[in-house]
């Protein structure tokens, strides 16, 4: 059912996304795209459509939250993700009311439970982006048929 | 001390009064201590916790893919051995991966050791590069996200000091530093060797101290800080600590809206107490 799904990690340890890579390459075939630098995260969002984008809450210079914000503007459809080191539940609050975030792991995370969450959000985005298409496709079809509807009156006016 | 000779029961009091004194200034320190590493708590436990998440996910996968790999080699076919050859491939950068993670966290353990140690009166020789080393595990949580720490290890030789005192003395600059920078900003830690002491310095761009604080800072219960976040302790014990235990110097210079820069002496050799 899932096609072609393409995941995005960013945490500024390698060892989180060699890990969770592996994981999701073992149990799923998902595209996994990971990187340890929240900047060139977002260069990639900028060309590259993704169907969830699971981040690292505390990195140098972009925090996970300021990450996820403009991983909203660039692609709103995106499930986005918080993977938080400390039980931070206040930042985790903070963050699910300004990038409507999806869901927050705490690290240590469990493998199955974050597989879960994965695979819903990108099922989310797939659907999101479907009902947009067709939403899209019946404003075109119903302009169209307008179109009709005038020329019609046109002919018969 | 040369003292007029006391009436036997009054030395007995003020013998016992000291000694109470001085388990109080123990205990205090020691909560003191106690208390600056509970701040540090929310940092320690991020930079302990991607290790473990990183370590159980391998394990998970190390299992499955062995066993991906035993029914590989019992099918024998060729393209079943290539598969097993690349799971061996990710297990094998698995297993790198563990190595790093389990380093990282005994790297933090140890940094809580080096505090959790009961103070001992004992003197031995430190390796002052790897106590500083050591005490920056336990801030890096607490700084990475806005502070950029640049170290310059100098050529030291080994210190004849109470380790664990001096590291709490790291931690405490380290701290103020870290508080006292607004948004991002740098600390720069630097050792050298400097004729019969170690020169420590930690250097911060944070704002500075106004020079109407500056002859306050060293004094026990000045503090800028709000309730809860400072206590005025941390600069008094440490000069306690420097100065009167190990006969060094703790100083400092500040330059308002350019940083200031802690100076820590000590002497490589302790004086042998002259007693008698
Ligand atoms: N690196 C620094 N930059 C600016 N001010 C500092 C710095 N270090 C110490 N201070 C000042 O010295 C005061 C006393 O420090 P300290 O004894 O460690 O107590 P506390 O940190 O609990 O306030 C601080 O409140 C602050 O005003
Ligand atoms: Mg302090």
């Amino acid at each position: 059912m899932i096609e072609k799904a393409s995941v995005l990690i960013v945490d500024d340890e390698e060892m989180v996304i060699t890990s969770v890579r592996a994981y999701l390459e073992l149990e799923t075939n998902f595209e996994v795209h990971g990187f340890t630098e929240p900047e060139q995260a977002v260069k990639f969002l900028e060309s590259n459509l993704v169907d969830i984008a699971v981040s690292d809450y505390l990195m140098p210079r972009m925090s996970g939250i300021q990450f996820l914000t403009r991983a909203k503007q660039l692609q709103p459809e995106a499930t986005r993700v918080l993977l938080t080191g400390h039980a931070d539940k206040q930042s985790a609050i903070q963050a699910i009311n300004e990038v409507s975030l999806y869901q927050y792991v705490e690290k240590p995370w469990e493998n199955a439970q974050l597989l879960m969450i994965i695979q819903n959000g990108i099922e989310r985005a797939q659907l999101l982006r479907e009902l947009r298409a067709t939403m899209s496709e019946l404003s075109t079809a119903h302009s169209s048929l307008k179109d009709v509807q005038k020329k019609l009156l046109k002919a018969f006016l | 001390m040369s003292q007029p000779s006391n009436p036997p029961e009054f030395a007995n009091e003020l013998e016992e009064l000291r000694a109470r004194a001085d388990s109080l200034a123990t205990q205090l320190a020691q909560s003191y201590k106690m208390a600056s590493i509970g701040r540090l708590l929310a940092g320690i436990v991020h930079e302990i916790n991607t290790p473990i998440g990183s370590i159980l996910s391998n394990n998970q996968v190390l299992y499955r893919s062995l066993e991906l790999v035993k029914s590989a080699l019992a099918n024998g076919d060729k393209d079943s051995l290539a598969k097993a050859n690349r799971l061996v491939e990710t297990c094998l950068s698995l297993i790198a991966i563990d190595k790093i993670a389990c380093e990282r966290i005994s790297d933090v353990v140890r940094g809580l050791k080096t505090f959790a140690r009961a103070e001992s009166s004992e003197v031995r020789k430190a390796d002052l590069n790897q106590q500083l080393q050591d005490t920056l595990k336990l801030t890096q949580g607490e700084f990475r996200q806005r502070i950029k720490v640049e170290t310059d290890w100098g050529q030291i030789p080994q210190v004849e000091c109470h380790g664990n005192m001096l590291s709490q003395v790291f931690l405490n600059i380290l701290v103020n530093a870290g508080q006292a920078i607004q948004g991002e900003g740098k600390i720069t830690v630097r050792t050298r060797h400097e004729g019969d002491s170690v020169h420590i310095s930690i250097a911060d761009t944070g704002p500075g101290i106004k020079p109407e604080d500056r002859p306050k800072i060293f004094a026990g219960g000045f503090t800028t800080k709000a309730v809860g976040v400072g206590t005025g302790l941390g600069l008094a014990l440490s000069k306690k600590i420097v100065e009167e235990t190990h006969g060094g110097s703790l100083h400092f210079e500040s330059e308002i809206g350019i940083g200031t820069t802690f100076h820590i002496l000590v002497p490589i050799e302790q004086k042998k107490k002259a007693e008698g």
